[in-house]
């Protein structure tokens, strides 16, 4: 009958659906490739792939705070002061790179005077030398809002006449030019890491003759980055700079298709110590199919990856394989995977349940979300080991294999006031309905279930919400009434250079408080004029504060000033428990048997574009 | 449809009405259970409909004999690199990432589509048959109205509407409307509803059209029935045989729409197990062609359950309707 023959149709149909897709997983071909342990190969291309870029800032560099947008500009653009691109406290240490050494202090630590190298130029189409007020330059365009600086802190109210203003780049009465070769910082204040701050591509020269171009919307000049270091954007050369309206995008960057780079003719070598530059270019290509991205490392159309976390089957496939094996790098990067809790949400608050937080969390479980050990160490306080090493040993809410202490953490709960009962676990009615933020993707949403399993063994029950990566941060990085988080599982940090610093003032002090697009997400050390001025509830226990942990640490240099915030991150894990440290991050990279030179940069925690080589001989 | 209307009195089924030697009269709703009867496909649908509703109600015992939640975390069940097992004896259909029993979240999943089959579609249903049978019956500017708004409802892009107000609503603590709309079962239940009713609505619609120009229901208002009398007693009784039809039929597209849903994650929390939430996690990465019971399983028991609807609509679709062939 008809209907039989529909329905054995409707089946049929279903059936073939199921093969299809069975037959449609590729499976992922192991490959051994021969052991390379040539000579550094010059030429060829770094063929990778990346399942979005990911900027925030639109690549221009003023304004792009993203680890993987410093990592090209290491390929792109030259600074004051830049580093090794080597894995390591070495590759932290800031080496001169346009200037001729580290630079002269005055005695009093307010004047920071460079010579610039000579025969330094800008690639094409700008093709002229670059001098201290092309430098000066990229320093107006800091503190132009129009163009949207985002660590413009690391200079305003340190360089003095350096203060964020509405409208157009203009002088900076700190910042004296006394002739091309000269550039001279006077300070407000004697700052120790200064220097490192001069490494951070917003302070790269910037041609103003092509910047001044790109005013609205922010973000523009990124199409269009005139480059100071050993390659440029493919199609720099074609770019018609003669007037503002001819100027068009450079082809070899479009957002959602791909970077290339090729070569800078006017780059000297001699001029440039700390990088190698054996490759004729880059070709980054977007494919939002991470596991795709892998499938073709393995069969040898690229040549390694870049940022993604590779997915645990090629983890497992590249770590048990005795012939692969040499192809995984790990390397430890400057970062804290870590679950902030808001002491101004209740429960939150009391001190007693954020301790008691640290104490039940399995870590151990998150690790094996991410894929194992081989993605990072687990974390026991908040400071990666590149930064002021505490070292393994500091573990102050250490459990036996990281899987959490029920009994310390009901005994820790019994001390609040959430749990007058002293049962252990809170009974007070606002730990029935508590939102936990996490990002939708995976690993995060595989550790989730883990966490959330782990809160509700204390009473806490949370309704967990998963967002889009940028909305989860936009979510905590506001301090609005309402829509106050109490914890969240999303957030990573890593240094922005190497100084421990990176990790105290802009996740910890009242002064990173602003209204939107603060790191301060735990609001450590909010005032009650800020909680006022910002509508949202101060709470009747006060919120503790670090400030002047932070203040007494930042004049010290040296081995003080490590002991100084090692004494700090201690206070932070044991006084104020803002956090639940996770793990400290490796970045694991898959390369190809093509790769014949690898290095790792510390700096920016990924492969060094800038020094790496490979055997093929494809054109960029 | 039904051919010739009812009154309401004469549904009431196990009449038999004798006339004479031989002849065997029956109700129409005997015919009906006749007919459905002899379609042994839609009777197949309809077994496997009952004992999926006896699984989703059982399913809190069955996690009890297999000894494991539908949330409870096994650390033995993944291996170093967080990589799940397969089907073995302890887990019938393997683990998920997180170290889950799948076959017991696969079993917990039927909850969240017969819920979604039955309360998202019977809201669905109340909702369009209430203002189809009104738009119908006064017709005029009431009509206009609720037809544009059919209308316009029904040109809505579906997913990207559902989309934006889970994302926009899970923002904020409280969700929106002051806590009424929060992400989870809720929201997704409520997105369904509000944007299935129309199909309802515009069926009914029509039928009430064609049925109020009949003339028992000029006998009914020459005999002083008010409006709402005449829709309640006259009208809805010779509407529930499409009414019965059509929301069988849409069950299978408001499941496939709530796991359409949960597979572009937004709605419903891991807590709750949800067959596309499961079908999402087992496609993250390609995870599917190493741990392929995370795709088989839930993607089976969905396949299956959109089918048995399917079959028993399309059954109920035959016997009600005297007009398409096969005997009685």
């Amino acid at each position: 009958m008809e209907r039989y023959r529909r329905s054995l149709g409707l089946l049929c149909l279903g059936s073939i659906l199921l093969v299809v897709a069975a037959a449609c997983t590729k499976s992922t071909g192991g490959g051994g490739g021969n052991t390379t342990s040539a000579a550094p190969t010059k030429g060829g291309t770094y063929r990778s792939a990346t399942s979005s870029f990911g900027f925030v800032g639109a690549f221009d560099p003023v304004g792009e705070y993203t680890a993987v947008g410093f990592e090209y500009y290491q390929m792109l653009l030259r600074t004051l002061l830049n580093y090794k691109g080597v894995a390591g406290a070495d590759g932290l240490t800031p080496q001169p790179d346009l200037a001729t050494d580290l630079g002269q202090v005055s005695s009093d630590g307010l004047t920071y005077t460079y010579h610039l190298k000579s025969g330094i130029k800008f690639g094409p189409p700008v093709n002229r030398d670059i001098t201290s007020q092309d430098i000066k330059y990229a320093f107006e365009r800091i503190d132009s809002k129009p163009l949207v600086a985002q660590y413009g802190f690391y200079y305003d109210g340190v360089i003095e006449g350096m203060a964020a203003h509405d409208g157009p780049p203009k002088d900076i009465s700190g910042i004296e030019t006394p002739d091309p070769q000269t550039i001279v910082f006077h300070l407000t204040t004697p700052t120790s890491d200064f220097p490192a701050r001069l490494s951070l591509a917003a302070t790269a020269p910037v041609p103003q003759e092509v910047a001044k171009c790109f005013t609205k919307p922010a973000g523009g000049y990124g199409n269009d980055i005139i480059s100071s270091g050993p390659y440029m954007i493919q199609g720099a050369d074609n770019v018609d700079i003669s007037s503002c309206k001819s100027i068009k995008p450079m082809s070899g960057y479009d957002p959602t298709a791909h970077l290339i780079l090729v070569r800078n003719p006017n780059w000297d070598q001699s001029t440039d110590t700390l990088r190698k530059a054996y490759v004729d270019g880059l070709n980054m290509s977007i494919d939002s199919n991470v596991d795709d991205i892998f499938n073709k490392i393995s069969q040898g159309s690229l040549d390694g990856s870049f940022y993604e976390i590779p997915p645990p089957t090629v983890l497992q496939k590249y770590a048990t394989s005795s012939s692969l094996k040499q192809y995984m790098h790990i390397d430890p990067q400057n970062t804290t995977y870590y679950i902030t809790m808001n002491l101004i949400v209740p429960p939150f608050d009391d001190v007693h349940v954020r301790k008691a937080v640290n104490w039940i969390i399995d870590k151990a479980a998150i690790q094996k979300a991410w894929g194992g050990p081989a993605t990072g160490t687990i974390a026991g306080h908040i400071m990666p080991p590149s930064m002021a090493a505490l070292g393994p040993d500091y573990n102050p809410y250490g459990t036996p294999g990281d899987h959490g202490d029920l009994a310390k953490a009901q005994a820790e709960m019994k001390q609040s006031k959430y749990d007058p009962g002293h049962t252990g676990k809170c009974t007070d009615p606002v730990c029935s309905n508590v939102i936990l933020l996490n990002r939708n993707i995976s690993p995060w949403t595989d550790a989730e279930p883990s966490i959330v399993a782990d809160l509700a063994k204390i009473g806490i029950n949370v309704e967990a919400r998963e967002l889009e990566s940028g909305a989860a941060y936009q979510t905590i990085d506001s301090v609005k009434d309402g829509s106050q988080i109490g914890i969240a599982m999303n957030p990573r940090w890593g240094a922005d250079y190497g100084d421990p610093n990176t990790f105290a003032q802009p996740l910890f002090s009242s002064q990173a408080i602003i209204p939107v697009g603060t790191s301060n997400y735990s609001l450590v050390g909010l005032t009650q004029e800020q909680a006022t001025k910002f509508g949202v509830t101060y709470p009747s226990g006060g919120v503790p504060s670090a400030d002047s942990q932070i203040n007494a640490c930042l004049p010290k240099t040296g081995a003080d000033r490590q002991t100084c915030f090692q004494d700090f991150d201690k206070y932070l894990m044991e006084q104020v428990v803002p956090w639940v440290p996770m793990f400290w991050a490796n970045q694991v990279t898959i390369t190809s048997p093509t790769v014949t030179a690898w290095s790792f940069d510390q700096f920016s925690g990924f492969i060094a574009l800038q020094n790496i080589a490979v055997s093929n001989k494809v054109a960029p | 449809m039904l051919q010739d209307p009812v009154r309401s009195e004469e549904l009431v089924v196990g009449d038999v009405v004798s006339a004479g030697d031989g002849f065997v009269g029956r109700t129409p709703w005997q015919l009906f259970w006749r007919r459905f009867k002899r379609d042994r496909v839609a009777l197949a649908g309809g077994i496997i409909i009952i004992c999926l509703i006896a699984i989703a109600i059982l399913a809190p015992l069955i996690a009890k004999l297999v000894g494991h939640g539908p949330n409870e975390l096994f650390d033995s069940a993944t291996n170093e690199f967080g990589l799940p097992i397969g089907p073995s004896s302890k887990f019938w259909f393997g683990a998920d990432r997180p170290g889950r029993d799948v076959f017991v979240r696969t079993i917990y999943g039927a909850r969240t589509s017969l819920t979604v089959a039955f309360v998202a579609t019977g809201l669905a249903t109340l909702i369009g048959v209430t203002l189809g049978v009104v738009a119908g019956y006064f017709k005029g500017v009431t009509d206009t109205i609720i037809s544009r708004f059919i209308d316009m409802i029904l040109s809505l892009p579906l997913l990207l509407f559902a989309l934006g107000i889970s994302a926009a609503c899970s923002i904020s603590k409280t969700g929106c409307l002051a806590g009424l709309i929060r992400p989870g079962l809720r929201l997704v239940v409520s997105v369904i509803a509000l944007f299935t009713w129309p199909y309802i609505a515009r069926i009914v619609r029509g039928q009430v059209l064609s049925l109020r120009e009949r003339e028992f229901i000029e006998a009914s208002r020459s005999m002083g029935a008010g409006g709402l009398r005449i829709m309640r007693a006259e009208i809805l009784p010779n509407l529930a045989a499409p009414i019965i039809v059509y929301t069988t039929l849409i069950i299978p597209s408001n499941i496939l729409f709530e796991a359409a849903l949960s597979f572009l994650g937004v709605g419903i929390p891991q807590t709750t197990p949800s067959w596309g939430r499961m079908l999402a996690d087992a496609s993250n990465s390609q995870l599917f062609t190493y741990a392929w019971w995370m795709m088989l399983f839930p993607g089976l028991f969905l396949l299956m359950t959109t089918l048995a609807f399917n079959l028993v609509g399309d059954g109920l679709r035959d016997a009600l309707d005297p007009r398409t062939g096969g005997d009685i």
